[in-house]
């Protein structure tokens, strides 16, 4: 009697995994962009190896960026962005914990593409401030594709610009957010 | 006079120079040649994993920025978006395998996309870290 029940708790626990997991959207290689416009050069990094998941039925949504996966054209720029700006050996991750807040106006079963409203904590060199952004949410045959472009202010994350290279950098710099979701299938 | 104008001259001409090398060597340098780098670890992928599992900032420290050698057996290969990854799966999380990702220089990708999971293989890459599911390694070649 007590392995049939055992046998029946392991079906059910089985079945609840499933269904969360038939709820859940990730991705290893989203893609982040930053972009700094400055009137002496402009700044472009990408990094291609962004965790991220996404759980439809509760709208929670998390990444995580290695902050040395960021590429730049030119290396000393990329030296100068690890070792003086964010300072990757102290922080090696940056990384956002939120919520889609309007998932009643999103069917992720539909074709389409869904204006989706995100809000949650982004933390970028050990500094977590609250922010409230805008996105899009692609669904297509059951892969979720999102878009987001938002700003960020440098001296939000105590990210210093010395007074030499004061032109070179923006104070603001726009971020590119493009992940495409797949369902999680274990 | 023309003695003080050769010496302005002379003065130039090392300023042009030494401006060129610190543009060309210093401003505008290359990034590593990735490929042909010497790794500075070799260890297994199973290895590396585990010293992040154990203690990520102690590894972090150790391995973060560095070219590293792992072998292991390959677990799968992923091709999207033009960007090739091959991953020793060596556990299981919320989110699925974790382990050790290790994203490919864009001229190996040809040879990488022929490796068939479950063969053994030696690769190095450029360590970015480990971000609690998996180590990311950057600009991999394959070593054998």
């Amino acid at each position: 009697m007590k392995k049939i029940r055992l046998i029946a708790f392991a079906i059910l626990a089985m079945m609840w995994t499933g269904s969360l997991n038939a709820q859940k959207y990730m991705t290893k290689n989203g893609m982040i962009r930053f972009y700094s416009e400055a009137p002496a050069e402009n700044i472009e990094a990408i990094n291609k190896q962004v965790n991220s998941a996404l759980d439809i039925s509760t709208g929670d949504f998390v990444f995580r960026v290695l902050m040395k996966a960021f590429e730049f054209e030119k290396a000393l720029m990329q030296e100068h962005f690890n070792e003086n700006y964010v300072e990757s050996h102290k922080h090696p991750n940056a990384s956002f914990t939120g919520k889609v807040t309007n998932l009643q106006t999103i069917d992720f079963t539909k074709n389409g593409t869904y204006e989706a409203n995100i809000e949650g904590d982004l933390t970028i060199k050990g500094i977590t401030k609250k922010i409230s952004e805008k996105g899009t949410f692609e669904v297509n045959n059951g892969a979720i594709r999102g878009k987001s472009v938002f700003m960020v202010t440098l001296s939000d994350f105590d990210i210093k610009i010395p007074r030499a290279v004061v032109s070179n950098i923006a104070e603001k710099i726009e971020v590119t957010v493009d992940i495409s979701l797949q369902p999680l299938n274990n | 006079m023309r003695k003080w104008i050769g010496i302005i001259g002379a003065l130039a001409l090392v300023g042009i120079v030494v401006a060129t090398l610190v543009y060309f060597f210093v401003i505008n340098k290359s990034h590593p040649d990735y490929e042909n780098k010497k790794p500075e670890y070799f260890m297994t992928a199973e290895a590396l994993f585990a010293s992040f599992r154990e203690d990520a900032a102690k590894a972090s420290e150790f391995y973060n920025g560095k070219i590293i050698q792992v072998s292991g057996q390959l677990s799968s290969v992923e091709d999207t978006d033009g960007q090739t990854v091959l991953v020793f799966a060596l556990d299981q999380g919320m989110f699925g395998d974790e382990g050790i990702r290790v994203s490919m220089l864009e001229a190996q990708s040809a040879q990488a996309v022929k490796l068939t999971p479950g063969q053994d293989i030696t690769l190095k890459g450029f360590c970015t870290g480990y971000n609690d599911t998996d180590v990311v390694l950057n600009h991999g070649s394959i070593v054998q």
